[in-house]
This record gives structure tokens, C-alpha cells and sequence, in this order.
């Protein structure tokens, strides 16, 4: 056991790579990270044009609350029109 | 020490109590908690017995750190063969019940037979006494574990006990303790009612010896700190388990409307956000509890603040009830999702199979197979409230026809319903699914239709596969403590390397079931938290025992192969949809409608999903029809079980 | 150091019921894991979720040492605390009797008293508890954060009514 002691673990290596005062668009596609400024309650993603509400766990702590209703629920549905008529034209992928 | 806790087997048909220690070896195999528990299920129950029957076995226990310090050792499980789906039957919850029982000197019960009347089992110091419980017969989960403390005058006593539900044999009946911590899954609360055994009652003051006191506690403050510094478990300890409901139900991932839709739209009221709000409105600002020796408080306390029940004390509402009384249903009021979490908590019945059951009855309602006639005139139209909570209370109490055939649970009731009732049943195994969604994640459709107590997050959901994390965070996780070379990919509507993830969150859950930790401290919902590398010096600080990161990872492949053997026991094949590692035909041929652009027109592809499947039998050495070869056994030592040892 | 030394301070309204402290205190002073040998004690009323630690106040005027019948029982005022002499103690529990807190404990198995000690002035309670339901501060700020806490809400009030007060205008 003694080597093993004061060594990090791979869970503590990983620490350092949590990053504060940002969180990911819910869009898979998107993968980048928002960093809304302090205090906001909106935030929009410049690549997808999804939009969150915005709550905060503690000052630098930000989280999305939820979509923002109207605007999301739109995107879906022209996403599955589209996705729908591609599948109409190439067959199930 | 730890070490020295005992089993006791417990016969309520002839009251015989036999008090045994276990021995190392069987330790060093299984560790104990969830594992060892499989491993006697496995010994202790015979092929094809009833579940309900004297013959079914009830295992309770504590994992092998329960009540040492390696945070958060609070959690109980109990197993038997499920009356659900006939399959292994397990459940887990956290609280003060398995450090209580450890103190008094026990880490696991093998509970065997009928009593000829109702009783509770009292367990004081090394003690067992089977005493009479027909005064607390009827009572709820809270007046039970009450009336237990004065009749025995002691406050500190913590129980494990059955409500209403579990004493009509509703099969989706839980075990309580506390105001709210549930082993709610695969009808446990119902063994207990079959068995005519309402409670356990626990209470010790026996030291259990820390092997390295001084190490014990600077690595505890390490761990902790590794524990509570993770942003996930910060967001937990803030809003508790709601908070997931954030994420998932704004991208698309929680199942509304039975299985219509994959998002809830505008439920602003039941936000995690807005749960917050009550809870400091009716609690104050520090609302925030915690299982034993935990740091993560993810355990809200409110009051109900409206309706019928205002007033009302209780705890959560956790995650699974915004989706048994909102989501699935498509409900949006807090006041319902407030009262529905308290009937199950103080009539005892897991709240996601009730939630989900009556969702599917609902939708059965609106396309016509069930009418006026089966519901005894209740309008069970999605979205109506008052039904709903209605529904919960025939449903506990067996009343009308509905009430008393969703008791059956979903196989039965949908036998009993007929028609093509049983297309429309989201299950795996007999239990069913939680209130997410998995048409748009692969590894998750994979994790539930593979999970060994029937479909369920717990036993296999690599939940971090939804963060996006880059593929080398995500190669430094899945590649230890066993080497993996094949893909991994951060996106999670993908289907390559995701086999490798469930087969490795398999292992990890089962370590943590064994350990008797609780998977908020472990690779569930935080990438950063400890795993395999960690736990060995937890485990030598406190016990003495040595194991490298790898023996625990064998362990675990061990206990999670005894439950499969347990499940071909009883007639598990792969592709059988109430028997199998099968999914609802819905989850091939409906896309999902709502979410993120990305995550809408998803379907899971029936080819790619096979494939998925046998690669990850091949991870865990088994053949195509998911049966252990004989190699697989012979290397985790399973070759001559049942061995009948213990 | 402080003049006046530091003593132990309960915010029982932020205590989570986790009762981590319990078994550090068991395992820093016995080795062992045992609530019942806690020198803090969490009481509960579950049912209500109410939480209250427990612990000794090391008192100025203690009670315990003054009914010690054997002087078992002193201050040590380097640290503030009232200690127990295990050489001294008959284990008459006198002390467990008048104490006001119920924070005097009898050990069932050497069959004597025995009680918060500070661990020497790094009490593990404090150390573990994340959310400091206890903490370890100077005995001339135990009621600063109270005062804080207090006169943020006279603020607030402050301020609402002045808002009212321009709104009605």
C-alpha cells in the first residue's frame, strides 16, 4: 500500500479538468461550452440557436434551469419535419 | 472490526435463528453487501419458486465498509427473487438502517419462511428476537417505525419496514426507513408482506475496529473532498436529485405521456428550481439532509404546502418522481408532485413503477382499451391530476378492478387487460423502465435492457456518456483498472465503444453495492469521482484487508455473473421481451419528437443495437445467447456454485 | 493565540442529520466506529426533520466539576475546556446527572464518564463537517455570525419598506 499512499488516483488526476462558470449546450451536435455572464437568466447558443434559462448554484455556478419553451419547441419541430423528409428520401438510416 | 459482523438465517415459519460468522475467503470473493447477497439468493432459493411463497429468500444487508469511514457507508440492500418479473429481485436504499444493524453486530439476514401471523424482527446486540407485529399491521411506513421506538423505548432505533402496499402484496411494494429512503425496485415491500414480517428493527452500540485509525481518517478527509468538491455534487446538495431533471427533460430525455414524447414541455412549476422555492419557504434556507456519514446532503425536507395533505412532513421529492407524477403522466403541478411522493413514501411502493404503470394505463385509456368500465368511471386521461393520485390509492389499496389488476404489476395486469395492452408496457424483465427516454442514447438503451433487476439506471448507466467529455478523459476512466484499446466516443448518440462503458459502470456499481457506498460517490453522475483505484485503501484503512484496483474489478464480475446465473435459473434468453435483454418494440419504430434538434427523429437502430449486445456479452464471457461458456466461469470461480458454503 | 481561547459553535439549523461527526469522534479517540462512544451526539425528531448536535459547552462555571466528588473533573484554560481525570474518575456519574446538555457520557465498558476534550484543539467534528453546523472560533465571535445573519434581515425589511414606501408615493 505504502507506494500507492501519496500518489493521485485517476479521479483526482481528473480534477483539474472540471471547469467552473461554464456548462455545455443540451444540443449533442454543439459539444461547445456556454459561459453566461454572472448574474444572467438567458443565454442562447451562437451555433445551434437553442436557448436556456439560466439558474445559478452560487455566484460562478450557473446551471440551465430549462429550455426556453417557445423557442426550442420550434427547432424540434423543423428538425423532425427535415429529418423526416430526408428519411422519406434515403430510407431509414 | 468489521470483519467479525455476522450473518444470521432467520426460519419465520419455525422461528430458528442461526447466528454464523463469514468466513474470509467467501469475503475475499464477494466482499458483501449487494454481492454476497446474490451469492446467497443464489444458494438459498430454489429454481421456480414462488416469489410470494414461504420458499422465496429475503436477504438484507450492509456492504463490507458500512458504518467505517469511507463516506457515505449508509446504504442497505435487500434481494429475493422478484415477484415482478420473476427475475432477481434487488433493492438498495441509503439512510441510518445498515450502520445500526452493523453496530448491533450484523452485516447480512437470510430471512427464510412465513410467520403465522405478522411480526417484526428486533435486533439489539448481537441479539435476534422475532416479536409480534399484528398492532402494527395497517399502519404507514412513518407510524410503524415510530410505534416501534416507543414500544421498545429507545429513539435511536433505525427499522426497515413495509407500509400498506407491501401487506397487500401490491408487487411493487418497497422496504422504508426514515421519512422517504426506499428500496423501492422489484417489489422487496411485498416479500416482506408475503412473509408477514412488517419490519426490522435495529439497534447496537458494538465498536467495529478500524484497522488504521489515523490513515482512516486523513484519506476519509481526502475522499470526502474529492467527493463534495465535484460540481455535481455540489448542484445535488443544492437542489438534490431534481436537479437532474434540468438537463435531461430540456434536451429530450425524459419520457412524457407513457411513451408519446421525450420531453415534458412548459412544467416550469416542477422545476428543480421551484421544488428549492418550497422547500425554503416551508423548511427554511438549510432544507438539506444527509444519509448517513454523507457529505453530499442530497435529501430535501419540505411540507406539503397546498391541498388536501398541507402540512404535511416529508422528504425529496427525488428525480423519479418528477417523473412518476409528472412526466410520464404529463402532469405539471407541484402540489401533485408534492402529494404523490408522499402517499408512496407513507404507503410504501416504489414510486417510478407506480408512476409508470398508471402512465401506461392512461394511455391504454385514451386509445381505447381500457374504458369506463375497467376504471370504474375515473377519467384517466393524461394530464388529470386528481386520477392520477386516485389511481395511487386503489393501486395500494387493491380497490376496483384497475387498482387491484396494476397491483399485479405490468405482466400480469397485462394479461389481465389483454388486447394489445402489453405493445404499449415500457419494461425490461418484468419491472419498469424509469421516466427517461433512451431512443436518443445508445449505451443507455443498451443499460437498460441488460440491467440484471430488469430495466433500471442503477446497475449499469454510464450517465457521464451525456457530458460530452473528450475521449481522453473518457480512455482515462473506462481503461482502468482493466486495459481497453477499442473506441470510445464522447457523443452519445453514437453506438461504437459504448458496449466497453456499460460493462465497466456494471462492474463499478456492483463494487460500490459491495462496499455499501453510495453511487453519488462514485463514476455515476461525476466523471471525477473515486472508483477502482480508490477504493482499495479505503478498504485497507478500515478493514486491514489488501486488494488491488483489479481484484475488486474480478469481484465485481464475479457478483454480477452469479446474478445472471440466477436469471438463466429462472428462464432469462436474450431476446425474450419479458424474460430477456430486450427492449420495447417502441424504442426501434418511434422516433422521438421533442429536444434538442440532435436528439429529435431518434430511433435505436435494431441492427447496431444487436451488435451492441454481443460485444457486450463477449466482454462478459459469454456466449450468444448470453450464457456463461465454461472458461468464464471456471476464471471468476463460479464453476461448482451453488456451492452451498454459507 | 487568542486571549480567551475558542470554543465549540452549534449551528443547529444547518446540520444535515449526517452524523459523520459521531464516528470521527469515535475513531480519532478509540479507533473504533461506534456512535455510542461519540463525545457529539446528533439528536433527532425525524418525523419534523429537526436536527440538534450535541456536545459539551465547557462550561465556565461547569456543573460536572463542581459535584465531582472526587475532583475528577477540572478546566484546563490553556484550551477552555473542562476535562476529566480517567485516573480520578469513579464513575458515580454525578456529573452525567446535573450536567444540563446530557453532553457527560458514561462508558458502558471501563464504566466511567467521558466528554468532548477539543481533540486537543483540532476537533475532528469541525474538521469533517462540511457544512459547519459545528465550527471552531474564538470565543469573542461566537454571536458575530448570529448578529450578521440578523441584521441582514433588519436590512432587508429596511429596504422593502422604503421601496413600498417610493411605490405608494
Amino acid at each position: 500500500m505504502g507506494s500507492e499512499k501519496e500518489g493521485l488516483s485517476t479521479a483526482e488526476s481528473l480534477r483539474k479538468t472540471r471547469t467552473y462558470g461554464q456548462f455545455r449546450c443540451h444540443n449533442p451536435s454543439c459539444m461547445g461550452r456556454l459561459q453566461p455572464q454572472p448574474g444572467v437568466n438567458h443565454v442562447k447558443c451562437p451555433a445551434c440557436g437553442m436557448e436556456f434559462r439560466v439558474a445559478w448554484i452560487k455566484p460562478n455556478f450557473p446551471r440551465i434551469r430549462g429550455p426556453v419553451w417557445d423557442v426550442n419547441q420550434k427547432l424540434a419541430e423543423e428538425a423532425f419535419e427535415r429529418k423526416m423528409k430526408e428519411e422519406k428520401r434515403d430510407g431509414v438510416k | 472490526m468489521a470483519l467479525n459482523r455476522k450473518i444470521a438465517y432467520i426460519d419465520l415459519s419455525t422461528g430458528k435463528i442461526e447466528i454464523k460468522p463469514i468466513p474470509l475467503n467467501i469475503r475475499r470473493k464477494f466482499l458483501g453487501g449487494r454481492g454476497l447477497d446474490a451469492y446467497l439468493l443464489y444458494n438459498h432459493t430454489e429454481k421456480g419458486c414462488d416469489p410470494l411463497g414461504p420458499k422465496n429468500t429475503l436477504m438484507v444487508s450492509g456492504g463490507i465498509l458500512t458504518a467505517t469511514l469511507a463516506s457515505a457507508t449508509a446504504r442497505t440492500h435487500v434481494m429475493a427473487k422478484s415477484p415482478l418479473g420473476g427475475m432477481i429481485g434487488s433493492a438498495n436504499m441509503g439512510g441510518f438502517f445498515a450502520p445500526e444493524l452493523a453496530w448491533a453486530g450484523f452485516h447480512h439476514l437470510v430471512i427464510k419462511g412465513k410467520a403465522d401471523r405478522p411480526v417484526y424482527l428486533w435486533i439489539n446486540n448481537g441479539k435476534i428476537e422475532i416479536r409480534d407485529a399484528r398492532h402494527l399491521w395497517g399502519k404507514t411506513t412513518t407510524e410503524t417505525q415510530w410505534a416501534i421506538r416507543e414500544e421498545l423505548g429507545d429513539d435511536d432505533i433505525k427499522c426497515m419496514v413495509i407500509g400498506p402496499a407491501g401487506e397487500n402484496l401490491v408487487r411493487f411494494a418497497n422496504v422504508m426507513t426514515g421519512i422517504k429512503n426506499s428500496g423501492g425496485r422489484t417489489g422487496m415491500g411485498a416479500v416482506m408482506g408475503s412473509k408477514n414480517l412488517k419490519a426490522i428493527a435495529a439497534r447496537g452500540t458494538m465498536d467495529i475496529k478500524i484497522a488504521h485509525p489515523k490513515e482512516a481518517l486523513e484519506y476519509n478527509k481526502r475522499f470526502i473532498d474529492q467527493i463534495t468538491s465535484a460540481k455535481v455534487n455540489q448542484t445535488q446538495g443544492t437542489l438534490g436529485t431534481p436537479f437532474i431533471w434540468g438537463a435531461t427533460n430540456s434536451w429530450g430525455g425524459v419520457r412524457c405521456r407513457n411513451f408519446q414524447y421525450n420531453q415534458e414541455l412548459y412544467c416550469d412549476e416542477i422545476e428543480p428550481e421551484a421544488i428549492d422555492e418550497v422547500c425554503t419557504e416551508t423548511i427554511g434556507p438549510y432544507h438539506m439532509a444527509g444519509c448517513f456519514a454523507c457529505q453530499v446532503h442530497c435529501r430535501a425536507k419540505y411540507r406539503i404546502p397546498t391541498g388536501p395533505y398541507a402540512g404535511a412532513y416529508d422528504e425529496g421529492p427525488e428525480y423519479t418522481s418528477q417523473g412518476a407524477f409528472c412526466g410520464e403522466p404529463d402532469c405539471r403541478s407541484m402540489e401533485t408532485l408534492l402529494t404523490g411522493n408522499h402517499l408512496v413514501d407513507q404507503w410504501g411502493m416504489d414510486n417510478l413503477e407506480t408512476g409508470s404503470l398508471i402512465s401506461w394505463a392512461m394511455e391504454l385509456y385514451e386509445l381505447g382499451i381500457l374504458t369506463d368500465k375497467e376504471t370504474d368511471g375515473l377519467d384517466l386521461r393524461f394530464g388529470n391530476d386528481e386520477a392520477l393520485l386516485e389511481m395511487v390509492r386503489r393501486i395500494c389499496f387493491r380497490e376496483g378492478w384497475l387498482g387491484d389488476t396494476l397491483a399485479e404489476g405490468g405482466i400480469i395486469a397485462s394479461e389481465r387487460i389483454g388486447k394489445d395492452s402489453f405493445n404499449y408496457l415500457i419494461q425490461v424483465k418484468g419491472v419498469s423502465n424509469l421516466h427517461s427516454d433512451e431512443r436518443a442514447t445508445p449505451a443507455l438503451a443498451l443499460n437498460v435492457a441488460t440491467a440484471s433487476r430488469g430495466s433500471d439506471h442503477l446497475r449499469s448507466r454510464p450517465a457521464i456518456d451525456l457530458y460530452h467529455l473528450p475521449e481522453e478523459v473518457l480512455r482515462k476512466i473506462y481503461s482502468t483498472p482493466v486495459p481497453y484499446n477499442g473506441p470510445l466516443s464522447s457523443e452519445h448518440t453514437e453506438y461504437i465503444g459504448k458496449p466497453w462503458q456499460v460493462f465497466w459502470q456494471e462492474n463499478c456499481y456492483m463494487a460500490v453495492d459491495c462496499l455499501g457506498i453510495c453511487k453519488y460517490h462514485t463514476v455515476f453522475l461525476g466523471a471525477t469521482l473515486p472508483n477502482f483505484e480508490d477504493w482499495p485503501k479505503v478498504l485497507y484503512y478500515n478493514t486491514g484487508l489488501e486488494f488491488t484496483p483489479r481484484e475488486i474489478w474480478d469481484i465485481a464480475e464475479r457478483c454480477n455473473m452469479i446474478e445472471r446465473l440466477f436469471n438463466l435459473r429462472e428462464g432469462l434468453t436474450r431476446e425474450d421481451l419479458v424474460r430477456g435483454d430486450m427492449l420495447n418494440h417502441r424504442y426501434f419504430d418511434e422516433p422521438t419528437r421533442r429536444g434538442a434538434p440532435d436528439v429529435v427523429g431518434r430511433v435505436i437502430d435494431r441492427e447496431k443495437f444487436r451488435k451492441m449486445i454481443d460485444e457486450f456479452y463477449e466482454y462478459k464471457g459469454l456466449d450468444r445467447n448470453g450464457v456463461p461458456k465454461p472458461e468464464t466461469l471456471k476464471r471468476l470461480g463460479l464453476e461448482d456454485e451453488p456451492s452451498h458454503l454459507l | 493565540m487568542e486571549p480567551m481561547g475558542k470554543v465549540l459553535a452549534i449551528d443547529h439549523e444547518k446540520c444535515t442529520g449526517c452524523r459523520l461527526c459521531e464516528i470521527v469522534c469515535s475513531v480519532f479517540h478509540d479507533g473504533v466506529s461506534n456512535a455510542a462512544r461519540s463525545r457529539i451526539k446528533i439528536v433527532k425528531w425525524e418525523s419534523e426533520g429537526v436536527y440538534i448536535p450535541i456536545s459539551c459547552q465547557q462550561c465556565q462555571d461547569a456543573p460536572c466539576k463542581i459535584i465531582c466528588p472526587v475532583k475528577a473533573i477540572s478546566r484546563d484554560e490553556k484550551l477552555s475546556r473542562v476535562m476529566v481525570d480517567q485516573n480520578r474518575c469513579i464513575g458515580c456519574r454525578a456529573c452525567v446527572a446535573v450536567c444540563p446538555f446530557g453532553a457527560m457520557n458514561f462508558n458502558v465498558i471501563d464504566r466511567k464518564v467521558f466528554k468532548c476534550d477539543l481533540c486537543d484543539g483540532d476537533p475532528q467534528c469541525v474538521r469533517f463537517c462540511e457544512v459547519k453546523a459545528v465550527d471552531y472560533v474564538p470565543a469573542d465571535r461566537v454571536s458575530s455570525s448570529k448578529k450578521r445573519a440578523a441584521a441582514e434581515k433588519i436590512s432587508t425589511a429596511q429596504r422593502q419598506a422604503v421601496a413600498l414606501e417610493a411605490e405608494s408615493r
